[in-house]
């Protein structure tokens, strides 16, 4: 069966973004008749394929077959043209428009020039009641629930008679009525011909589903190979391991102080009821797959976004904080994932963003105190390696040397919490050993670094105690030898490996 | 099931169910009719009528005009100038050998040409539409100025008596452009201008044409300013460079008004007419009521305000619930 000739082929495709290598030379071949999972783990470098075998965005160099053909610029309206079509994870409804509308967006039936609302709702009721959609094709989709709309997209794919249809985690916001639903149409559409490229994270349905497997890491592909006879936790080892080197500092022997962090029932945004507890001196590492409550625990913590808990002591009060302020007051400062929005005035100099935080501190009589800021500004920078001239503009400074100034800035109030969203996202490999030095150094000072990650070798190896999130709640909570890729990857994806509940 | 089979039965299902979320507008709309025609029953004359609807007419353009582009997702500083433009090209070229129909055709070409390249301007190097048609707003005044100085020009009688006369023209011709705009919402290239304005992402991957869709709202949007300047025109029989001035914000005001949205892909262009409208009959019956001019801007703003905020403190109140 997988002799036949593959219906779309990337080859050697290499894709960057400023600069920065996202996909390396990527080889992957989709198959009529076969369901073919694409692995790895976040920032990998799956997004940017989809996009590449979808015509969204174009490879920088390596070829798009279909049919064996290399096809020169493909474009969303070539692809489908092609017969691929794809279903989003980031959807692409309209929300003041029909389910019928939105099925048929950028494929309607026509007639005279005028869409054929006829031809239109034949097609729409096929495809939906394919998916189980029973809803009203006139109701407008922001009457939907984000599952009902999940299966819109499905059927929007299916309305464009697809030859190949790629999945981005399908099932991510689906019931498990409608991942059934899913689950046998993937089957029927297998059994058609169709080529079917199935991105997810739940290990349980690429086992079930699917009959071959792509793994990328890092941009490259790691394994290629069919599913036959490899169980839950021979996927878990396809996807870990990796080179560390000497990227991370020696860690030094457990000698935690007091606890500055201790919560119960503690519930914020998506994170459901856990009970959490870290003590000075420690880096804790919170995991888990996107979106699992991990942002939501740090900024319930901050006081950002409303939280409760049955208890709570942090930072020697007796409750939650309950408004930034209030946190800074207590020593706790937050570094946000999005630096280029949340963290920085990017237009701005490296200096004035350094004290944007102690202002008000060094401010005389109300006006603000030059020399005073010029000397905090050269001790900062010193202290942070910065090179060059603080007068640049944040936005001309590598990602790196962005997230080292995100973060610098708040040394002047000498935090003793430290929370930190992915601070090593897209930072380069120098830089990151540099961040990972300043965090070891901030521990050794007494402070405590809770570190949301979503790279799996810097909990296992730069932290002191990981805490995994799977849908708001702690799925693992591990320390000391039983941290590894495999315990935290397991627990992620809902497997049991040894470790979990420590 | 039956539905399949009557003719157009997802149309019409779709229709109906904008029209529902639109009740309570439509009843403000009503409720202000009645309250004009109880303090203005001339308005129930043929005359009166039509008049009524002559002062309705080029709010009701400048406020499609406006939607389109707020639909779209962008916003329109230009529509003023294009106003005062549309009515000067009228002014300056009727009196000469091209006579009316060439004149027509004068401002129907200048007014897709401006709007094709504002669009294409905003599309294709992704600037945002608020600075490009600031500039082109100070531009086509210019040009406009160059053309014809100081108000004038010459507007053959018979026209402006067609247009702005005893009879109900010009409310035949908007129920026409309505129509037209029906006919243009049904195709896919319509539709593609409430997806793109709301998740053009999302559109583009679907195979929507984003950009060539955001040229031609901005070029039809430019026709419409520049054809209510020509209206204008023929209304007051002469050409006036600054004349079109208060349409550009008033032209938000309505399609606020009319429920749409700054984000883009949220409001109806029939919403947006109720907004013209509504507006008019607001203007309109505050005149009558003697309010002084600057009573009459307050309570303009005052009332656009509320039409924004009550949706939203409603909408709050049953989140909270």
């Amino acid at each position: 069966m997988t002799e036949q000739k593959p219906l779309l082929e990337a080859r050697r495709v290499f894709k960057g973004f400023f600069g920065n290598p996202v996909l390396k030379g990527v080889d992957i071949a989709l198959h009529p008749g076969r369901v073919h999972a694409l692995l790895g783990e976040n920032g990998a470098g799956k997004s940017t394929l989809i996009n590449l075998l979808s015509g969204a965005l174009q490879p920088d160099s390596g070829t798009i077959s279909v049919d064996g053909k290399p096809v020169g610029r493909f474009s969303p309206a070539g692809a489908r043209a092609a017969g691929i079509a794809v279903v989003q994870q980031e959807l692409s409804l309209t929300a003041d428009l029909s389910i019928a509308e939105n099925i048929g967006l950028g494929a309607f039936p026509r007639r005279f020039g005028l869409i054929d609302y006829r031809a239109l709702h034949r097609g729409v009721r096929d495809v939906c009641d394919m998916v189980g959609l029973t809803e009203p094709l006139d109701m407008p989709v922001a009457d939907l629930a984000l599952g009902r709309r999940q299966m819109v997209e499905i059927a929007k794919a299916l309305f464009r008679k697809p030859r190949v249809l790629i999945l981005d985690e399908p099932t991510s916001s689906l019931s498990a009525h409608e991942a059934g639903i899913l689950a046998r149409l993937i089957g029927t559409l297998r059994d058609r011909g169709t080529a079917l490229l199935y991105i997810s994270h739940r290990l349980n349905e690429v086992q079930a589903l699917c009959a071959h497997v792509t793994v990328l890491k890092d941009g490259g592909v790691t394994a290629d190979q069919s599913l036959a006879g490899i169980d839950g936790e021979g996927l878990v080892r396809l996807m870990v391991g990796r080179e560390t080197g000497d990227l991370f500092p020696p860690r030094p022997a457990a000698n935690p102080g007091a606890t500055r962090i201790s919560v119960e029932n503690f519930s914020a945004g998506l994170v459901r009821d856990i009970g959490f507890s870290a003590r000075a001196g420690e880096i804790v590492g919170i995991g888990g797959l996107v979106g699992q409550g991990q942002e939501d625990l740090l900024l319930g913590l901050y006081g950002a976004i409303p939280a409760k808990a049955s208890k709570a002591e942090v930072s020697g009060k007796g409750a939650l904080p309950a408004h930034v302020g209030e946190a800074n007051a207590a020593g706790i400062v937050y570094v946000p994932a999005d630096r280029k929005h949340e963290g920085l005035v990017l237009p701005h100099s490296i200096a004035s963003n350094l004290i944007l935080p102690s202002l008000g501190r060094l401010a005389r009589g109300g006006f603000r105190d030059r020399g005073a800021e010029a000397g905090l500004i050269a001790d900062l920078a010193r202290r942070l390696t910065i090179k060059g001239d603080v007068a640049r503009a944040v936005q001309a400074l590598s990602g790196g040397n962005q997230q080292k100034v995100a973060l610098a800035k708040w040394l002047p109030l000498d935090p003793s919490v430290l929370l930190l969203n992915d601070p090593t996202r897209g930072v380069d490999i120098e830089t990151k050993r540099e961040i990972y030095l300043m965090l070891r150094a901030f521990a050794a000072e007494g402070r405590l670094v809770i570190l949301a990650s979503s790279d799996t070798p810097e909990l296992v190896h730069l932290c002191d105690r990981v805490v995994v999130l799977r849908e708001g709640r702690v799925a693992a909570s591990l320390s000391g030898a039983a941290i590894s890729e495999e315990a935290i990857v397991g627990a992620a994806m809902g497997i049991n490996t040894q470790g979990a509940a420590a | 099931m039956s539905a399949v089979s009557s003719s157009g039965w997802l149309y019409g299902a779709i229709q109906r169910r904008r029209n529902r979320s639109l009740g309570g507008l439509y009843l403000v709309v009503a409720a202000f009719l009645i309250l004009y025609a109880v303090l203005f029953p001339g308005i129930l004359s043929v005359g009166g009528f039509s008049k009524f609807t002559q002062n309705w007419f080029p709010l009701a353009l400048v406020t499609m005009a406006q939607a389109l582009l707020m639909l779209n997702g962008g916003i329109t500083l230009a529509i003023g100038p294009l106003v005062s433009l549309g009515a000067v090209i009228a002014a300056t070229t009727m009196g000469t050998a091209l006579g009316v129909p060439g004149g027509i055709l004068a401002v129907a070409f200048v007014g897709l040409a401006i709007g094709a390249v504002t669009g294409a301007i905003v599309a294709h190097l992704r600037l945002p539409a608020i600075i490009v048609t600031l500039a082109g707003s100070f531009i086509i005044t210019g040009v406009a100025l160059i053309l014809l100085p100081r108000p004038g020009g010459f507007i053959p009688d018979w026209l402006s008596i067609t247009l702005a006369g005893h009879t109900p023209v010009a409310f035949l011709l908007l129920v026409v452009i309505v129509l037209a705009w029906k006919a243009f919402l049904a195709t896919p290239l319509g539709l593609g201008i409430y997806a793109a304005g709301d998740n053009p992402i999302g559109a583009f991957r679907s195979g929507v044409p984003v950009e060539q869709v955001k040229i031609v709202a901005f070029a039809l949007s430019s026709l419409l300013a520049a054809l209510a300047g020509l209206f204008v025109a023929a209304q007051t029989g002469s050409g006036d460079p600054v004349i079109g001035t208060p349409f550009t914000l008033n032209s938000i005001a309505a399609a606020v008004l009319g429920g749409v949205g700054f984000l883009g892909g949220k409001g109806t262009m029939r919403g947006a007419i109720c907004g013209s409208l509504l507006l008019s009959v607001m203007i309109n019956v505050m005149f009558f009521l003697g309010f002084p001019p600057v009573a009459q801007y307050i309570a303009q703003g005052l009332i656009i305000v509320g039409a924004v905020a009550v949706p939203e403190l409603l909408a709050k109140g049953r989140a909270r619930r």
